[in-house]
């Protein structure tokens, strides 16, 4: 059985990453941008799971390590973002807490998730189904950028509370590593290739129904 | 297209279509190619196999992007001249601004976390509309900026690293925290940066990425 629908890649044609004009792979670089052109992009699932794997090193550290560290009349206070969160559910600020635990414990942790989960996919080692892996890879692109929304407080927080003797804030060493985990993981995101799953796809159809003598070309 | 149109002329056209063809669009989904049709204003095209999106036709869309980015650019001075948040304690003021908050983290010994929210909330937001701008503003009269192409280039790299948003949540999220211990109003800034983020996504909306390649290529001819 013959794909139904015509690759691109299958007439060595490639689409280019920068401006979409598609023209063939065998000319290098995109007539129009200059962009290099490739079929897939090259090494897509060694860089995501190299990434991944620093990001998931990262996870851990910047859980348990604080993000920033308070003094307030020579008591020095060290907040780490569960504790953060927690303070705030403790004081009944409910929206608040959902909003730092969904950006800063949820969407890192799923994303890691989720890219695992496309790479086996992509890999043959699950069987992929493109249409709801795809919308994953979406929300996992779109919803990436979220997680800094900690550096960003903590930034606010040093700028604004430098109250001389009474109260300062400086940054932790937590929250370097949770700035590394956001970037990682796009980084991440942006190398993984959609395409592939639904090559595999194809790959496991034509591997299921072999091509019949009555099989007509279109 | 006919002879004898000027350039202006036909940049107030809808997506003029490159020379040659046919022309082929490839879904960035799952690579189904596609032979690609001029759609009417307002209108997508979507990928036959899975849905995505592979283009759509906005209306108006050099005017409002060149429209949408001034506005931004013109409110990004607001945001660097007035503080987003103001504290009042222990006898004390202190505004909090952009390029604040990351000197504060500098001078602290975070250079690295400093560094980032310089690049993520002044040097994306300017890339992209200015990149925007300098890109749609004179395609409007048919001519290409020099340089556009590596302009173009920049500004969709620079674009899933804007964090407007994500900026403006933290602010809110801090001022929360803040409310507990000392007396904490808005500023200019922040109504100013929440401007910036919807104008900002206006004018990234309002041009397909594939309607300002193919216009400027037919400029550049």
């Amino acid at each position: 059985m013959s794909a139904p629908f015509p690759k691109a890649a299958d007439r060595g044609l490639a689409c280019c990453r920068t401006c979409g004009k598609v023209s063939p792979v065998a000319l290098g670089h995109c007539p129009r941008c200059g962009t290099s052109l490739h079929l897939r992009k090259p090494a897509s699932l060694e860089g995501t799971v190299a990434l991944m794997i620093a990001a998931g090193a990262l996870y851990i550290p910047s859980h348990l390590l604080p993000i920033m560290t308070t003094v307030e009349i020579g008591v020095v206070t060290h907040h780490t973002i569960i504790g953060g969160m927690m303070t705030f559910w403790e004081t009944g600020a409910y929206p608040i807490a959902i909003v730092i635990f969904t950006a800063s414990i949820l969407i890192p942790f799923l994303r890691i998730a989720a890219l695992s989960w496309l790479c086996a996919a992509a890999s043959g080692k699950m069987h992929p189904s493109p249409e709801a892996l795809g919308r994953v890879y979406l929300v996992t692109e779109l919803l990436g950028r979220w997680s800094m929304i900690d550096i960003f407080v903590v930034g606010i927080m040093v700028s604004v509370v430098q109250l001389g003797n009474y109260m300062a804030v400086t940054p932790g060493p937590g929250a370097l590593a949770f700035a590394g985990v956001v970037v990682l993981t796009m980084f991440a995101a942006m190398r993984f290739e959609p395409r592939l799953l639904w090559d595999r796809l194809d790959e496991m159809n034509t591997e299921a129904a072999p091509a019949s003598p009555t099989t007509i070309e279109s | 297209m006919k002879k004898g149109f000027s350039k202006t002329w036909r940049a107030m056209l809808s997506w003029p279509r490159p020379p040659g063809g046919p022309h082929y669009s490839a879904c960035h989904f799952c690579d189904t190619l596609h032979q690609s049709f001029p759609v009417e204003e307002g209108t997508a095209a979507r990928c036959i196999r899975c849905g995505a999106l592979l283009y759509q036709n906005r209306p108006a869309s050099l005017a409002r992007a060149s429209a949408f980015s001034l506005a931004a650019l013109l409110m990004m001075v607001l945001v660097h001249m007035f503080p987003f948040l103001t504290m009042d304690a222990a006898m004390m003021r202190r505004n909090l601004t952009l390029t604040g908050a990351a000197t504060a983290l500098i001078d602290e010994n975070a250079p690295i976390l400093g560094v980032s929210i310089i690049l993520f909330t002044i040097v994306t937001p300017l890339l992209l509309a200015g990149g925007m701008i300098y890109v749609c503003l004179p395609l409007m009269f048919g001519r290409m900026a020099p340089g556009a192409f590596t302009a173009a280039k920049w500004m969709y790299l620079s674009e899933p690293w804007n964090m407007v948003e994500v900026f403006l949540l933290g602010v809110l999220v801090s001022l929360l925290k803040l409310a507990k211990v000392a007396d904490v109003h808005f500023g200019i800034g922040f109504w100013a940066f929440a401007g910036v983020m919807l104008c900002m996504a206006a004018a990234v909306a309002g041009i397909d990425r594939e309607e300002l390649w193919d216009r400027l290529e037919v400029a550049q001819r």
